[in-house]
């Protein structure tokens, strides 16, 4: 019954979301909603059959595709209209239903069905599956025209500032409000290296490691006097750097540095006893334009692979794509390990209690900023993307709210897990990249051409026009995440075992409900 | 003795020397150029004085912001960050109510004055039942989880209301001074006092027939009583009434104070309601004073009160009020001899040092260390 429950649900989602974009993307939803599906499904299976759990789950995968299905046909032959567009073509509605149900039931019942594989197994047959679906993603998207690459690159950008974020407040238990201030100074060291803004031309790819050094270097400088400070005064004083930073980014426009003691004492003295004087003034920098202030640095150099002498283009997302998941996949690699490691085990024993860690033998301050230092490092990796696949970086996009949806994306995903912040990051930055602007157009198209007309009044008329733009209820729906998550499930989506049980310490413990959750958990 | 007192005062100047050569050398990078502004102060020292008003003028307005955080502080140890923006909505609402009775149309002084005093009050209840609702929604149940839970859904909550500022902001078919241009730009909040006054006759400027080149208007005075009423009257309301004392219990102790019958939930409850209701009146006040309305206006001013609440000592309402004024001539300074694109920046760095060298504030009593 629950299983059919779940097909409901993601039928009926996947559904709807084929109203907002149309066309192809029936075969795209159906596919990641059958890897989906599956995946959530197979937790809830013994090990056992292979054959037995498929057959288990095929009647709720059946009734996913069928709402799927039935939703997108609904959308395309009532749906289109009514926003005024035409039904797409014939062979678009039938090949695009057909391998969407088709990619509906196959992958949810090959995904739930691996559950019935001895683990070892499980995991790398998942593991191929997945990879195979990645790197297939941006070549059906292609083919589909829907255009979604360049928008999940965005959405990967902020996988990897969730994931340097994780290492701070997941880890280490530090909750910093202004992590976006180290994805300014990745993005900006990028700027600064490899534009015309200085005449600096260097390789994206020494660049890249550059920015992170240095992202690594403030995270060490800005942690350091954060040391003493504990819980909310702490996040203050994160959120006081996160803001100075981009201050200092959008002025230093004008940097004019002269010596003091030949430029103004020597002289000022030679004043005072009623001598004239025309002393040399040492002057190191005059009116030096840093950081191009709001207009912002552009055009950035872009990466050039070596040896084929093949240079990245912003019309073509693909490159961009696997470089980005390259990044992930490193960054995963890193943190994975950091977090076995003693580091790491350091770091978990700072966030449950930091005087006993410290009775241990841990020493708070070193493992407090390395946490900073190493949290740095990756969104230096991720400002040295960010810059050079915009080509050009504004200091308005490094402010406070920045920081606010990377915590959102740790929030919504789970504290301390990297599964769950990949998760996080992906629906956090699709929901406001992809779905948003989509739900826009839709709603727009819906108001000129079945609701305004029906509505007299122009004041009205104006007025819900005005306001039917999702869009501009951007900061509302991070707030309600934010909000809501706390409220309801503080440890997040795909929560971490500790940090679970720790949130809710105040609660009476519930046994059962603990054992299959941490199991799947440890995973992560 | 006295050989080791010399010493110490030759390592004292020796770092004051390094500090000042320091400052001197980098300083200008971020306006901080000693020299130009000894220039200027020299040219023309009455504008340090001008400063000084405007300065004290901002700082009651931030006094009466920052009595919010540090009653909320001091009750559950909650930076309530969604108080500025409760601000911000004190601005819009008191907005709207003038536009809506007509007010801002209008040149009779008697009209002006019902309109404002209406305004007042319809903000002060607004923003109270606002803050109160925030507590109920976002707090209340996170009250017993870790420190932090509280905190990023604070955060959430201010996101929520900037946006809700934003949305307002658009609506020009309520207020048809906020235009077409949507609710992202500033707005015009209109000088109603301004309107007021030449309505009656007076001038504005109380110094015009000095011949001095300063400008102390009645709108300076004005703010500054009427912050002054409200801090005295909230002084001794916690100090005197049963419900003030219940609030310090709980500040003290909050199981204990449950343990001696005091109804925890309505104390927390009325500390919203109150902080709030100041929140309100300082965003009428604000509005008339700045002449601005602007849905981002909450964060600024949200941290430089916060700010303010940590300079005075958090927890401690004499030390809100003084921190106030104490940030409010800090920004005007600054505004005024550095550049004010540099403001913010310089008020977060006070509250970074504030909090690293002297946590408990200047007249603190709460530690506000605890993890």
């Amino acid at each position: 019954m629950k299983n059919i429950r779940s097909g409901i649900t993601f039928g009926i989602i996947g559904g709807l979301l084929t109203f907002l974009f149309g066309g192809w993307s029936v075969t795209v939803i159906g596919c990641l909603m059958g890897v989906g599906l599956g995946m959530g499904m197979a937790g809830r299976f013994e090990r056992k059959d292979p054959l037995k759990i498929a057959l288990a789950v095929l009647p709720s995968a059946l009734t996913a595709a069928v709402l799927l299905v039935g939703l997108s046909l609904y959308q395309n032959n009532f749906v289109q209209e009514a926003i005024g567009k035409r039904p797409a073509a014939e062979n678009t509605v039938l090949y695009g239903n057909l391998i969407g149900f088709l990619g509906t039931v196959l992958f949810t019942t090959l995904l739930a069905a691996l559950r019935g594989l001895p683990e070892k197994q499980e995991q790398t047959a998942r593991m191929i599956l997945l990879a195979a679906l990645i790197v297939a993603f941006p070549f059906v998207d292609k083919l589909t025209a829907l255009r979604w690459t360049a928008q999940i690159i965005f959405a990967l950008i902020f996988v990897i500032l969730g994931l340097g974020l994780n290492i701070v407040v997941g880890y280490a238990g530090l909750l910093d409000l202004g992590y976006a201030a180290f994805f300014a100074i990745g993005a900006y060291t990028t700027g600064i290296l490899s534009s015309p803004q200085h005449g600096i031309f260097m390789n994206f790819w020494l660049v890249i490691w550059i920015a992170a050094a240095m992202a690594a270097l403030w995270g060490f400088m800005l942690g350091a006097p954060t040391l003493p400070l504990r819980g909310d005064y702490l996040a203050i004083v994160t959120l006081g750097f996160g803001e100075i930073v981009p201050v200092l980014f959008r002025n230093l426009i004008d940097v004019t540095i002269k010596e003091p003691f030949t430029c103004w004492i020597l002289p000022g003295l030679i004043r005072l006893f009623g001598a004239e004087t025309t002393m040399a003034c040492i002057t190191f920098v005059e009116h030096e334009d840093l950081t191009a202030g709001e207009k912002g640095i552009s055009p950035i150099g872009r990466p050039v692979i070596p040896f084929i002498n093949y240079e990245f283009q912003s019309s073509n997302p693909i490159p961009w794509y696997f470089l980005i998941i390259m990044i992930i996949l490193l960054s995963v690699f890193i943190i994975r390990r950091l977090r076995d490691s003693r580091l790491g085990r350091a770091w978990m024993a700072i966030r449950e209690d930091e005087l006993a860690a410290a009775q241990m033998g841990i020493n708070p301050v070193t493992t407090k900023l390395a946490a900073f230092a190493m949290g740095a490092t990756f969104s230096g990796f991720a400002g040295a993307f960010y810059a050079a696949y915009i080509a050009g970086i504004f200091p308005s996009v490094f402010d406070f709210s920045a920081s606010i949806i990377i915590l959102c994306v740790v929030i919504l995903g789970g504290i301390g897990n990297i599964n769950g912040v990949i998760v996080g990051g992906l629906v956090i930055m699709t929901a406001d990249r992809l779905f948003l602007p989509a739900l826009k157009d839709f709603l727009s198209s819906l108001l000129t051409h079945t609701v305004l007309p029906s509505i007299s009044d122009p004041v009205v008329q104006r007025a819900v026009s005005d306001n039917a733009n999702p869009i501009l209820y951007r900061f509302l729906f991070f707030g309600l995440t934010l909000v809501i998550m706390m409220a309801v499930r503080p440890e997040g989506l795909i929560p971490n075992a500790q940090v679970r049980a720790e949130l809710h310490s105040n609660e009476t413990p519930p046994i059962e409900d603990e054992t299959p959750k941490s199991k799947k958990a440890k995973k992560g | 003795m006295e050989n080791t007192k010399k010493k110490f005062n030759l390592r004292r100047f020796a770092i004051a020397s390094a500090v000042l050569y320091i400052v001197l050398l980098i300083g200008p990078i971020v306006g901080l150029d000693i020299p130009v502004i000894v220039e200027s102060v020299k040219a023309n020292p009455l504008q340090l004085v001008q400063f000084f008003i405007i300065g004290i003028s901002n700082g009651a307005i931030i006094a009466i912001i920052a009595l919010g955080y540090t009653m909320v502080y001091g009750i559950i140890e909650l930076i309530n960050f969604a108080h500025g923006d409760v601000y911000m909505v004190g601005v819009f609402t008191s907005l709207t109510v003038l536009s809506v009775t007509g007010t801002l149309e209008s040149k009779d002084p008697g009209k002006i004055v019902f309109g404002l005093i209406l305004a007042l009050v319809i903000a002060i209840v607004v923003c109270a039942v606002l803050n109160a609702t925030i507590e109920r929604l976002a707090y209340k149940r996170l009250r017993n989880a870790p420190r932090l839970a509280p905190l990023i859904s604070a955060i959430g909550m201010s996101f929520i209301i900037e946006n809700v500022g934003l949305m307002w902001a658009a609506q020009a078919w309520l207020v048809p001074s906020f235009g077409t241009t949507g609710g992202a730009s500033q707005k015009v909040f209109p000088d109603m006092l301004g309107v007021l006054f030449t309505s009656m006759g007076w001038d504005v400027n109380l110094l015009a027939s000095s011949g001095l080149a300063l400008r102390l208007t009645i709108k300076d005075l004005l703010v500054i009583i009427l912050a002054v009423t409200l801090m005295t009257g909230l002084y001794l309301f916690v100090q005197r009434t049963r419900l003030g004392k219940a609030m310090r219990a709980t500040a003290q102790n909050r199981d204990a104070a449950k343990m001696l019958g005091i109804d925890i939930d309505w104390v927390i409850t009325a500390t919203f309601l109150i902080g709030g209701g100041l929140a309100g009146a300082a965003g009428l006040m604000a509005g008339l004073y700045n002449n601005t309305a602007w849905w981002f206006m909450g964060f600024r001013a949200g941290l430089q009160s916060f700010t303010a609440a940590v300079l005075g000592g958090i927890g401690n309402i004499t030390g809100a009020m003084l921190g106030g004024f104490l940030i409010g001539l800090l920004a005007s300074f600054s505004d005024g001899y550095l550049n004010a694109r540099w403001t913010n920046a310089l008020v977060f760095a006070t509250l970074v040092l504030i909090l690293l060298f002297r946590p408990t504030g200047l007249l603190g009593e709460q530690t506000g260390q605890k993890a």
